[in-house]
This record gives structure tokens, C-alpha cells and sequence, in this order.
């Protein structure tokens, strides 16, 4: 069950005195309510939105997050007055020295606060795809837009997703009409490329009936000094039979980045989604990611990669959500840390009432390469049907001696077996990327970060 | 001098000693056996001529191709020429076999080899130990059998071409065929390659394969028996126990002279 709260929610003391309610006191899975509501279907406008949002990020404070007294994600450091939301021109030499020399069915980049490149395959357009900043998609394609926009996506729970909700400008927009099925992958691109930017980056994808296709989302950042923010909010919806391979790399480089986002998956009728996100950089990150089954027969393979190094702070919150039965869902993370570097990584499996027939399981597998780094994994199932199966599992890893003396003994010196060791943890994952560019990547990043790390790696092995 | 000189070493780890006095010369291209019962310390040696560094050598020496590697790193030795079949073979998922001997082979070289040669080199290794091409591809060790394991060890010493391979107990857990088909890699390799080996066993049924022709008995951190090929049916004959009693006695002899 939940392991959250060091005080039950909404119970007052028995003296009669009112609970003092600590800012982001609980957590979410204490009974985790799916993000839905706030936006498509309630009527109302994208200004209305806007306004209600804006309104909500006046009164609200820079957000906390707490767990049981040992873990805080605090936001206390960030200076979000002093940032601009400003647009970028031209796409930022980050963006072209990392994005991949490999066919692709559109590429959308997002600079700061501007969408400064929209690109996509003639041929796909005439079969009805679009792909378009989300401000354009409003104009050009309000009721489609309109029926989805922020479907399962709240603007109130905290400042950053009210700032987000308020004042997002360009954004991504893409839809895969009935039965088009892309190779290729569609390439949505946030970067960074300065200190002192706040970026409200909104990402709708909307699926069509069968359609099948994959989306590459890259969240880069230049190495610089000083303060950004990016403050994201992603939803995908799959319709009947639809499928997408969903997966995000996400670098946000040395500067001070802050990283506040809330990701949705939501699947639909006989749809299936393959997601996997590659968390290997950021100041600070705090994400919520969720993938939903809301209609029978959905069925997901949730997958995560994440690396923190230094003093990076890494604070994840992961729900597998059934919604309806039948169900299947599949979760499985794996995690290393470095240096001084945190993460929490909270997986929730959760199954509605009714949600008969589903099968789940989530495990997550962490590595810890020094002293004072530190993973904590915390996994927990709230099951509200009785024909179903959920369980989980996990690891949580040192260097194994005796497998680095073994590659020794082939020649291979300490740090040698150590990549081998560490890639070959993460490999499973990586290889279900099943993109070989988008693989390569994500091994190279993990690779550097190794190879930054070395000394720290040698002085916790020697010091054992 | 031996291309491998073990001279008088006294090995222990946290709680004890293990080896206490082992003297041992081992040059390329002949085949050793080293013998004892369990416990005798033959692992113990097996893992500190290789470096481990959960073994403390606490006097004596190790030297190899006129090199002092009493202190050496694991990995020196390995690129050395030195090469142990592990006993118990540790799984490395996410690395293929053949990616992994790509990469021991190219610790070894200034420049990484060739594409083709190393196919080639793989494909004649594949053949010797008579394993399926599809095995190169699995992860290393990883869901193997006790026999796929063995033989993994053996294709690798096959492809690092070391100029003297510790085998211990590679013998232990193989069922007749994969018993042979190591057996007769290691006599190959021997044959065809100059390789010396020492190979550690607690049983004499391998030496049916491969034909030592120095065998060393090990008991409790000593080896207190040398001789041919003869020791080891005379060891099938008698078994450890007479073995000790004899020994036992002669050392009681020696030690009461002192």
C-alpha cells in the first residue's frame, strides 16, 4: 500500500485544535485521483482556461513536495521573477548537434518561449497529418483542438502547472488521423539554450483510430551558468486500436534548470503505448508522469531510464492507472546516481473499481555508483477489483566486485568494467527504444556521465 | 626461469590463512594439473594469481615472464598473458558474448581489430568449442547453463589466446559431452597454440582428456605431492585420505626433526 504522509490526511487531533497543514504535505498515491477535467469538454475557452489558470498561479506559492519527513522537493531556490518567457530565433546549435541523422516524419523545435521550426513530410500532411505549433492548431483546427486540449490535465495543483496553463505560447501539435501508420518518428523539441528562461512548453498529440506511429520528444539544454526553468505539460491521447511509441530524452545540460512537468498517456480502446523517457540531466526535476488505461482492451508497456550526477535532484512520480478492464500494463525502471545526486522514484500501480481483468506489474531496478548518492524506490498498489493480478518488485544495486574482478581478469581496467557493468544495466530498457539513433544517444549520455563520475566511482570502490 | 614462478606464498583473507608456503613453476605450453581435496586452498590460489582483491598475500611472490605481479592490477595480468576460467562464472546482462570478447581483445591492442579478423577468429573458436553462432549473441553468462558457462570461459580463453590459463575446477558441474568438448578445446589449444595450463580439479575424470604432464597435490595451503601423470591414478587408486595419511606423516617426521 501507500507509504506517504507522516500524518493521515484531513484527520484533526483529538483536543479539538486544527491540523496545521503543512505546504505539499501529502502525496499524491496516499488515493491517487487521475488529472482529468480541467480543460476539453467543460466548455470552456482557451481564454477562460487562461484566465482561471492565471488566477490560480497569483495565489498560489513555488510549490513543495514532501514524503515522510526524509524527502523534500523544494522549489524555495528558484527565482521564477527573475525569468523571461521570452522566444528564442533560430534553432539552437544544442538542437542540431544532438538530434539524430536519421529519416523522420516531422520535427516541430521549440526555442525558449517560440516554436522557431515546424517541419513535416509532405506526403503525411496530405494524408491528413498535422503537425503545427499548438497556437496555430487553435486557429486553424479549434475543434479538434478543442477536443482534447487539457482533457486530463489540471491547471491548479500547483504554481508551475498554473504558469504553464496561463502562459504557454507556441507549443506542439500533432495528429495522427484513422489508419496512417509513420515509420519515421515525429521529433517535438524543447530547448534551452541560455540562463534566465522560463519555458511553458505544451505538447498535445491526439491518435487516431488505428493509427500507429512514434514520437521522439527531446528536452535539451546548453551547459550554462545561472537559472531556467522549463515547466512542461504533455498529453496523449490513443483512440480506438491506436499505437504509439512514445520517448522522451531529457538533458537539460550543467545550468541550473529546473524542470517541472506533468506528462499524460491516456489509452484508449484496444490502443497500446510503448513509452519510455530518458531522464539523464537537470538541476532539478520534479515530473508527473502518468499512463492510463480508460477504455477495455488498452493495454502499455511504461518504461524509464534515469542517470542523476552531481548535485542533481531528481523526483519522480509514476502512475500506471487502470481505469477499466480488461487491462495490461507493464512497468519497469531502471536508475543510477552519482556524486552527490537524489532520486526518488514513487511507482504507483493503481486499479480502479471494475477494472476487471487486468494484469500489471511494475519494477524498478536502481544502481548506486557513490557514498552519497542516493536512489530511494518506492512502489505501491492501490487495487480496487478482485479479478486482477498487480504486484511489483525491484533491486537496488552496488557495483558488484566479484563481476568487475571477473572482466578484469579479461583485461578490461576498473573503469571499462564499470561502463560495462552500468550500460549493460540499463540495456534492457535502451534496447526497447528500437531506434538505433535514439539508442546511441541515450548510451552516449549515460557514457559521459560515467565518465565524468570516474574518480568519485574509483574512490567508492577503493574505500570499501 | 619459469614463465610463471610462484615462490613460497602465504595467502590468507579476513578470517584465515589458506595458502601457506605454495612453490609452483608453470611454463607455456605444458599442461599441470593441480589437485586436492575441497578446502585445500586451490581456488584460493586459482583467484590470487589472477589478482583478486579479496586475497592478501601476505608473504612470497608471484613473477611471470620475468615480471614481478605480486602487487599487479587484475586487468595488468590478464593483458600480460595470464587467464583464469573462472569456477563459477559471473553473468554480465547487457553485454553479448561476442561484444564483450571485442572488447577484451582490444585491451590488449594499440589498435582495435578488424572487423573480418575478428569474425574469422570468433568463427574458428566457435568450432573448437562447438558451440552454436547464436550463443555469441546472448548475454554473457547470463541464463546460461553450468555446461554453456564453462564452455562461454573456454571460447574466451580460445579468443584472448593467453600464454597460461588457470582452469578452476572447470571440470565441476559437466555432464560427459560438455566434459569432452572442454577438455579437448584446452588440448587443442595447447597443441596448436603453445598454451600452458594449469588446470585445478578435485576429481581425475578431465585428465582423461587432457594428458598432464606435471601433477601437484594441494592440501591444506601446501603442495606436498609433485610428480607425472601417475599421481593421478595412483590418486584414483587410493583417494586423498592415504594420501594425507602418508604426507601427514612424513611431514609430522620433518616437523618433529625441526
Amino acid at each position: 500500500m501507500s507509504e506517504n504522509g507522516d500524518a493521515p490526511n484531513g484527520s484533526a487531533p483529538a483536543d479539538g485544535t486544527t491540523a496545521k497543514v503543512k505546504a505539499g504535505r501529502h502525496r499524491e498515491a496516499t488515493l491517487y485521483h487521475a488529472l482529468h477535467g480541467a480543460g476539453a469538454g467543460d466548455g470552456r475557452t482557451l481564454e477562460q482556461l487562461r484566465a482561471a489558470a492565471r488566477e490560480a498561479y497569483d495565489s498560489l506559492e513555488l510549490p513543495v513536495w514532501r514524503r515522510s519527513g526524509f524527502w523534500t522537493t523544494s522549489l524555495a531556490d528558484l527565482d521564477i521573477d527573475a525569468l523571461s518567457t521570452e522566444g528564442g530565433d533560430g534553432i539552437p546549435e544544442i538542437v542540431t548537434r544532438t538530434l539524430p541523422d536519421a529519416p523522420f516524419a516531422g520535427r516541430i523545435v521549440q526555442s525558449a518561449g517560440a516554436v522557431v521550426h515546424v517541419e513535416l513530410d509532405p506526403s503525411l500532411a496530405e494524408r491528413g497529418v498535422v503537425l503545427t505549433s499548438l497556437r496555430d492548431a487553435f486557429r486553424d483546427h479549434p475543434e479538434l483542438v478543442a477536443e482534447w486540449y487539457s482533457k486530463r490535465l489540471t491547471l491548479d495543483r500547483n504554481k508551475l502547472e498554473a504558469a504553464n496553463a496561463a502562459f504557454w505560447e507556441g507549443g506542439a501539435f500533432l495528429h495522427v488521423p484513422q489508419d496512417v501508420v509513420v515509420e519515421a518518428p515525429f521529433q517535438i523539441v524543447y530547448a534551452i539554450d541560455r540562463p534566465g528562461v522560463a519555458q511553458y512548453g505544451r505538447t498535445l498529440v491526439v491518435g487516431g483510430r488505428s493509427s500507429d506511429f512514434r514520437v521522439h520528444e527531446y528536452d535539451l539544454g546548453e551547459d550554462f551558468e545561472g537559472q531556467a526553468l522549463h515547466a512542461g505539460a504533455f498529453e496523449l491521447y490513443l483512440q480506438d486500436g491506436a499505437r504509439c511509441r512514445l520517448a522522451q530524452v531529457q538533458d537539460w545540460g550543467s545550468g541550473e534548470v529546473f524542470d517541472v512537468s506533468t506528462r499524460v498517456v491516456s489509452i484508449g480502446r484496444d490502443a497500446y503505448c510503448h513509452w519510455l523517457p530518458a531522464l539523464v540531466g537537470g538541476h532539478l526535476v520534479r515530473q508527473h508522469l502518468e499512463l492510463a488505461v480508460t477504455e477495455p482492451g488498452g493495454d502499455m508497456a511504461f518504461r524509464g531510464v534515469f542517470f542523476a550526477e552531481e548535485r542533481e535532484h531528481l523526483d519522480l512520480f509514476a502512475v500506471d492507472l487502470h481505469e477499466t478492464g480488461p487491462s495490461g500494463g507493464d512497468v519497469h525502471w531502471r536508475g543510477a546516481a552519482t556524486g552527490e545526486s537524489r532520486a526518488s522514484f514513487e511507482g504507483l500501480i493503481q486499479i480502479d473499481p471494475g477494472s476487471q481483468q487486468t494484469h500489471t506489474y511494475l519494477q524498478i531496478h536502481s544502481m548506486m555508483l557513490s557514498p552519497k548518492a542516493r536512489i530511494d524506490a518506492i512502489p505501491s498498489v492501490l487495487v480496487s477489483a478482485d479479478d486482477v493480478s498487480a504486484s511489483h518488485g525491484g533491486t537496488v544495486g552496488e557495483l558488484d566486485e566479484t563481476a568487475i574482478f571477473y572482466m578484469q581478469s579479461r583485461g578490461l581496467d576498473r573503469a571499462a568494467a564499470v561502463r560495462v557493468i552500468v550500460e549493460g544495466f540499463f540495456e534492457p530498457l535502451v534496447a526497447e527504444l528500437d531506434d538505433e539513433a535514439l539508442e546511441e544517444i541515450v548510451r552516449e549520455k549515460v557514457a559521459a556521465k560515467l565518465a565524468a563520475a570516474r574518480e568519485d566511482i574509483e574512490t567508492y570502490a577503493t574505500s570499501r | 626461469m619459469a614463465d610463471l614462478e610462484i615462490r613460497d606464498l602465504y595467502v590468507r583473507t579476513e578470517d584465515r590463512e589458506i595458502l601457506r608456503g605454495v612453490n609452483l613453476e608453470i611454463n607455456r605450453g605444458e599442461i599441470h594439473a593441480l589437485m586436492g581435496p575441497n578446502g585445500s586452498g586451490k581456488s584460493t590460489l586459482a583467484n590470487t594469481l589472477l589478482g583478486h582483491p579479496s586475497y592478501e598475500i601476505t608473504s612470497g611472490s608471484i613473477s611471470f615472464k620475468g615480471e614481478d605481479i605480486t602487487e599487479a592490477e587484475p586487468h595488468d595480468r590478464a593483458k600480460a598473458g595470464l587467464f583464469l576460467a573462472f569456477q563459477y562464472p559471473v553473468s554480465i546482462p547487457g553485454v553479448s558474448v561476442a561484444n564483450f570478447l571485442r572488447m577484451a581483445i582490444n585491451a590488449k591492442r594499440e589498435e582495435p581489430i578488424q572487423v573480418k579478423e575478428f569474425r574469422t577468429q570468433l568463427q574458428h573458436a566457435i568450432e573448437l568449442l562447438d558451440v552454436d553462432r547464436a550463443f555469441t549473441s546472448r548475454h554473457l553468462n547470463d541464463g546460461f547453463s553450468g555446461g554453456e558457462k564453462k564452455r562461454a570461459e573456454i571460447l574466451q580463453m580460445a579468443m584472448l589466446t593467453p600464454d597460461i590459463a588457470i582452469l578452476d575446477e572447470t571440470d565441476s558441474g559437466l555432464d560427459i559431452d560438455a566434459l569432452r568438448t572442454v577438455a579437448e578445446g584446452v588440448q587443442k589449444l595447447h597443441d596448436e597454440q603453445g598454451l600452458g595450463a594449469l588446470i585445478i580439479t578435485h576429481y581425475q575424470r578431465i585428465l582423461h582428456y587432457v594428458k598432464p604432464e606435471f601433477v601437484h597435490i594441494l592440501m591444506d595451503g601446501r603442495i606436498v605431492l609433485e610428480g607425472g601423470v601417475e599421481l593421478v591414478e595412483r590418486l584414483e587408486r587410493e583417494g586423498y585420505d592415504q594420501i594425507r595419511q602418508e604426507v601427514g606423516a612424513a611431514a609430522g617426521a620433518v616437523d618433529d626433526g625441526v
